[in-house]
């Protein structure tokens, strides 16, 4: 098999060690997709309603190399929520002393 | 009655040797807001202003942003600068400055007797009980021996921070932390850890009891100091986020400086045990320093240190070694320098490793040096 198709034996060996790879690394490649929008919907709530910036500086500030697939900023109830690689996250402003915190359950986005 | 009244007579007379400096000037201590004595304009001042506060760029976000910097010198207000949309209102982020501040807070904790730097973690966070030699002081020195992945941007798969923060961890850090395993006995290796310092924040609510850790920050600490723009984001578990997320306002942050500056104490008050700055001041044991890193300070009781170290020279040359820092990602900054007098907090939104910390020191010392007197 080697001998005959070396390039497909290579190719599969490669896709073997990535799936072993995947594997092993199965916790942090589960989590790995939630911290876009994690990030991004704690952080800027935190900017606007903890140091109390502007919304633009906030939008600029949380921003990565990975863009945003969906944002909104629930002003009325100081909730940040956040889409990113496929996961949606949202981070709510609890009180003067606590700030902003993640929540267990994101809230939907509104249609855009 | 004599003997009681011998000493305060010769305070007296060393008071009138003295004449007007000594007696006549009390200590500058920020009441409901720090007094300023500003140092006048200068070239060292302007060449400070140039390194900390050049051109801002929003699109590359490269080189030395400065979003605050204050120097206090003696208890008063020497130099103070702010970049928009940041002012003196503005309670900033202090990202890993939180756990100096978190050591802090324990401080009052250790005066009050609280706990015992050799009593193991799990006395105070049951569920600990997993690593019954890691002790409480093992924990302030980073050198838990648990193996930990402390990287942010650059490893964000494999890091134990990101997902402590943000996805895996981030309803109970100090359970996620407590779920790792050791890959070294407890003291042996100093490990830059912000899950040790989450296991603290816990252990803190084992030891003054749930019902007062929700305010302990404020009651042993804050209030005394005067502080009032202070947030402490907690987890779900309602535990504070000792590790990272403590805002305040520049002038805020600097009770905290001229508090360690002082030994720990504020006004009459002895805040902080003594010894417990001493704790603070005094390097790890077994810290090694890294040849190619000469200019990492040196890791002390949750503060950092520019002693020199095994050989190495000290990681700052430029300022004195006896500096205490309190350090955060993204360039914030709280330096204390007592022999100077100085404070300085510097808050800063720095995305690149352009800033650097010698030399922007060695630019503060220059700028408030006080002026010889003619």
């Amino acid at each position: 098999m080697i001998r005959r198709r070396p390039f497909s034996a290579l190719l599969l060996l490669i896709l073997l060690l990535l799936a072993a790879l995947g594997w092993q690394n199965r916790a942090h490649l589960q989590a790995f997709p939630g911290i876009i929008g994690a990030y991004s919907a704690k952080e800027y709530c935190s900017c606007r309603y903890v140091a109390n910036n502007p919304a633009q500086y906030c939008e600029a500030y949380v921003a990565q190399y990975v863009p945003l697939s969906g944002f909104f900023d629930d002003v009325a109830h100081k909730r940040v929520t956040a889409r990113g690689l496929g996961r949606t996250q949202s981070a709510q402003w609890l009180n003067p002393r606590q700030g902003c915190q993640l929540l267990a359950e994101p809230t939907v986005l509104p249609p855009s | 009655m004599l003997s009681f009244l011998f000493p305060s007579s010769r305070r007296v007379l060393a008071c009138l040797i003295a004449l007007s400096s000594a007696c006549a000037q009390a200590e500058s201590w920020p009441g409901e807001d720090w007094s300023s004595q500003l140092v006048a304009p200068s070239t060292a001042i302007s060449a400070l202003d140039s390194y900390a506060f050049p051109a801002r760029d929003e699109t590359t976000r490269k080189g030395v942003r400065t979003d605050a910097l204050l120097v206090i010198r003696d208890g008063q207000v020497v130099y103070e600068r702010y970049a928009e949309p940041t002012s003196a209102a503005t309670p900033h982020l202090g990202w890993s400055m939180a756990k100096s501040i978190l050591a802090t807070t324990m401080g009052v904790a250790y005066g009050q007797g609280l706990f015992k730097l050799d009593a193991p973690v799990a006395d105070y966070y049951p569920p600990f009980s997993a690593h019954p030699q890691i002790k409480v002081g093992h924990l302030l020195n980073w050198a838990s021996g648990l193996d930990w992945q402390e990287d942010y941007e650059y490893a964000p798969l494999k890091s134990s921070v990101v997902a402590m923060l943000y996805t895996r961890g981030r309803s109970d850090m100090a359970a996620f932390t407590a779920a790792h395993t050791a890959d070294a006995e407890p003291g042996a290796r100093f490990r830059y850890s912000s899950g040790d310092t989450n296991v603290l924040s816990a252990a803190l609510k084992g030891m003054v009891g749930e019902a007062a850790y929700a305010n302990y920050p404020w009651t042993a600490l804050f209030n005394p100091l005067g502080i009032k723009s202070a947030v402490w984001e907690t987890d779900a578990a309602g535990t504070f986020v000792g590790s990272s997320y403590l805002y305040m306002t520049a002038r805020d942050l600097a009770r905290v400086g001229l508090l360690m500056q002082r030994e720990g104490r504020w006004g009459e008050q002895q805040v902080l045990p003594k010894a417990w700055v001493e704790f603070n001041r005094t390097p790890f044991a077994n810290y090694q320093p890294q040849a190619d890193k000469p200019n990492e300070s040196v890791p002390g009781g949750q503060w950092w240190l520019n002693v020199p170290m095994a050989g190495a020279r000290k990681p700052w040359p430029d300022a004195p070694s006896n500096t205490l820092v309190a350090s955060g990602h993204w360039g914030q900054g709280l330096y204390v320098l007592p022999d100077e007098k100085l404070v300085i907090v510097r808050y800063a939104d720095d995305r690149d490793g352009s800033f650097d910390r010698n030399h922007f020191l060695k630019l503060v010392l220059a700028a408030t040096a006080t002026e010889v007197q003619p």
